[in-house]
């Protein structure tokens, strides 16, 4: 089959607003880190960020930062520094292109007037979706002389009892000191609150934008959904993140009412678990509109969604929210949570993106695929891959086994074309 | 009295023949086609007849290389590490970062400023057969490997050639001339391939000297090596030779009772 990528996928009008939601993200925060107006803090992408915000940071979250050097293709320019320098290439190539690209002085952060990643006064990690981020952040620890400090989670979660919860609150507790000393004040209980109530409101919003992949023809898809987390990520906590979603929300449901897909045609809804391989959003979105498949949902951009964040109880409903992630779940509630998304998103096939250097976001390595098979029909394939090293993507691999996965598709009944 | 020294590799078999006073006086290259032991002693026999001695003038034989193991009437078998360094210091006299490109796999020494191996960084096993990919390169190119060079002069810029498996980057070769892309910027691409390859091992200081076949056959990647690097790299003399010249200095210390 000729791999002659076709135009994918309608753009969504929000995305000049999100650049500029981006574009002000960076521009504050490294603003506060060369004007030292407030205390900057890195924070890992599901970490307890409202503590920081409480406390008045302004954070800064390197996995946006590896997305982003892997979305432009510059990590694998960037990562052989890490690698030279004893972090192997087997660990997470969003630590190895972030180091990479601090030992090199080149990011993608000079597109947006950054001359590089802000230096912290603090790091703040949570080993709820892998050990990396720890090392991670201790490498800039020793860097720059500044605290790392962060909770120690449990992963492979099967049910979350309150004795994980009561584990994780007493860690949070036991940050307070440090966060508090380095920013100068005292954490107020309303602030927090505040922090946590805005949390979950972008949360949900988030979550609402999500569901528009669920109608059909799916109005969003994964492809689109990988962009538009930005705020999800960087701006939790922030008033700013809610109101980009009231805008996508209202924009997506516009296209919902007047039954627009993200793609001109959509014959086969398809699942994506595991992580984007940045380097290849485009070529991928692209082969996918060719084969008229809408990826209507995935595991990882629904990662930013907080059902269990409640202001009444801030740090028990944080401790809860950050056990309840998929990531940090045993295959159990993995398979129970995948089965959900295959009703609720009525998809024909689910992809497993085997991430190298992601291990705990590779959900391919312990039969689930085949476990989730059998117990939905729902036909799966594994691709292997990357979030970041190419080096590790095969095109023709990928693209080959995309196609013939589509093709067993069409071989399982004739479906007809929902068109935009 | 002669002594010799042997570097056999997946790729060539390289012996030298020197005397007492350490002067070289024989030396061959040989394909490594078929079996080692039939590729060690074409080369033995070309070193010594280059050198008009016989293998019963050997006063000692130390062998190096991947395939050390076949040369039975060798004295004493030595690292490759060992002896590429011995080869170099023996030119240079001064510490380096010693980048060793062979057929199999590469690896970057420091040498201190006797002669002694401070460190040594090996590729990983998923990129080995560095050496060996451009020779896979050629094929694809449909170029003898030796012409692989000349190719890659006629390009203006290097085709991205990334993975590290050789497996993976062949089909990205195949992938690149599907595209449309020249054999020339595949040439240089898959030069530059084994350059960044060799960056992800350790970080290169200066002085960085080279040894090994690949710089023989293919400058490319050394320009390359000091592209990406930043640091002034030079090639040793008669790069393909230093493990086997190496050699030949242990086999001249055994003689001397060293």
């Amino acid at each position: 089959m000729a791999s002659t990528p076709r135009a994918a996928e309608a753009p969504l009008a929000s995305g000049a607003r999100l650049k500029e939601v981006m574009g002000a993200h960076f521009a504050g925060v490294d603003r506060a880190a060369r004007e030292r107006s407030a205390p900057v803090a890195w924070c890992t992408s599901v970490g307890p960020v409202e503590l920081l915000r409480a406390l008045g940071y302004q954070v800064f979250f390197p996995e946006n930062h590896g997305a982003l050097l892997g979305a432009t293709r510059m990590a694998n320019e960037v990562m052989g520094r890490a690698h030279a320098l004893g972090y192997s290439p087997d660990i997470c190539s969003y630590l190895t292109s972030d180091i990479g690209s601090y030992l090199q002085g080149k990011t993608p952060l000079q597109r947006h007037g950054l001359s590089g990643a802000p230096r912290a006064d603090l790091l703040l990690y949570s080993t709820n979706q892998c050990r990396e981020v720890r090392d991670w952040f201790e490498f800039y620890g020793r860097e720059w002389n500044v605290p790392v400090v962060g909770v120690t989670s449990f992963r492979d979660v099967g049910e979350v009892e309150p004795h994980h919860v009561d584990a994780i609150v007493r860690q949070l507790e036991g940050l307070v000191p440090t966060l508090e000393s380095v920013a100068g004040r005292r954490l107020e209980g309303p602030r927090l609150e505040e922090a946590v109530a805005l949390s979950r409101t972008s949360s949900d919003l988030w979550k609402s934008c999500l569901r528009a992949g669920a109608a059909r023809p799916a109005a969003l898809t994964f492809f689109d959904g990988t962009i538009h987390m930005g705020p999800a990520v960087v701006l939790r906590g922030t008033q700013e993140a809610c109101d980009y979603y009231r805008l996508l929300e209202a924009e997506l449901q516009a296209r919902v009412r007047a039954g627009a897909g993200a793609l001109p045609r959509e014959r086969f809804r398809i699942y994506w678990d595991g992580m984007p391989v940045w380097g290849r959003l485009r070529d991928l979105g692209a082969l996918f509109a060719r084969l008229e498949t809408s990826v209507v949902a995935s595991t990882y951009c629904n990662s930013w969604v907080f059902d269990a964040l409640d202001p009444r109880d801030p740090l028990r409903s944080m401790a809860q929210a950050s056990l309840e992630l998929f990531i940090a779940r045993a295959e159990g509630p993995k398979h129970r949570y995948l089965e959900s998304m295959v009703r609720e998103f009525s998809v024909d096939g689910v992809l497993f993106h085997d991430s190298r250097t992601c291990p705990n976001n590779s959900n391919a390595r312990f039969g689930l695929p085949q476990r989730l098979r059998r117990a939905t029909g729902t036909p799966v394939l594994v691709i292997d891959g990357d979030l970041n090293d190419l080096r590790c993507f095969s095109d023709e691999q990928a693209h080959t086994n995309i196609e013939g996965f589509v093709e067993q598709l069409e071989g399982a009944g004739p479906r007809a074309p929902v068109s935009a | 009295m002669v002594v010799a020294g042997a570097d056999v590799g997946t790729e060539c078999v390289k012996a030298i023949v020197a005397t007492g006073d350490g002067k070289v006086v024989g030396r061959a290259v040989v394909p490594t086609r078929g079996y080692f032991q039939d590729c060690f002693q074409e080369a033995m026999s070309n070193a010594l007849g280059e050198a008009q001695a016989q293998v019963s003038d050997l006063r000692s034989l130390v062998v190096t290389g991947f395939g050390a193991s076949c040369a039975a009437m060798a004295t004493q078998t030595t690292t490759e590490t060992l002896c590429h360094a011995r080869g170099a210091f023996h030119h240079l006299q001064k510490p380096m970062t010693l980048v060793d490109i062979g057929g199999r796999d590469p690896r970057v020494v420091r040498v201190d400023e006797r002669g002694a191996v401070l460190s040594v960084k090996s590729v990983r096993k998923c990129a080995v057969g560095i050496g060996t990919f451009l020779m896979f390169t050629s094929r694809h190119l449909d170029v003898h490997p030796t012409r692989l060079m000349d190719l890659a002069t006629t390009a203006g810029k290097p085709a991205r050639v990334g993975s590290y498996c050789s497996v993976f980057a062949e089909v990205e070769v195949i992938e690149l001339l599907r595209s449309g892309a020249t054999a020339g910027e595949i040439a240089l691409g898959a030069m530059y391939s084994v350059a960044d390859r060799i960056m992800e091992m350790d970080r290169l200081e200066g002085p960085v000297m080279i040894s090994g076949g690949v710089c023989e056959y293919f400058p490319g990647v050394v320009k390359a090596l000091g592209e990406r690097s930043g640091c002034p790299v030079e090639i040793i003399p008669e790069p393909i030779m230093a493990g086997a010249l190496g050699a030949a200095l242990y086999a001249l210390d055994s003689a001397r009772g060293g």
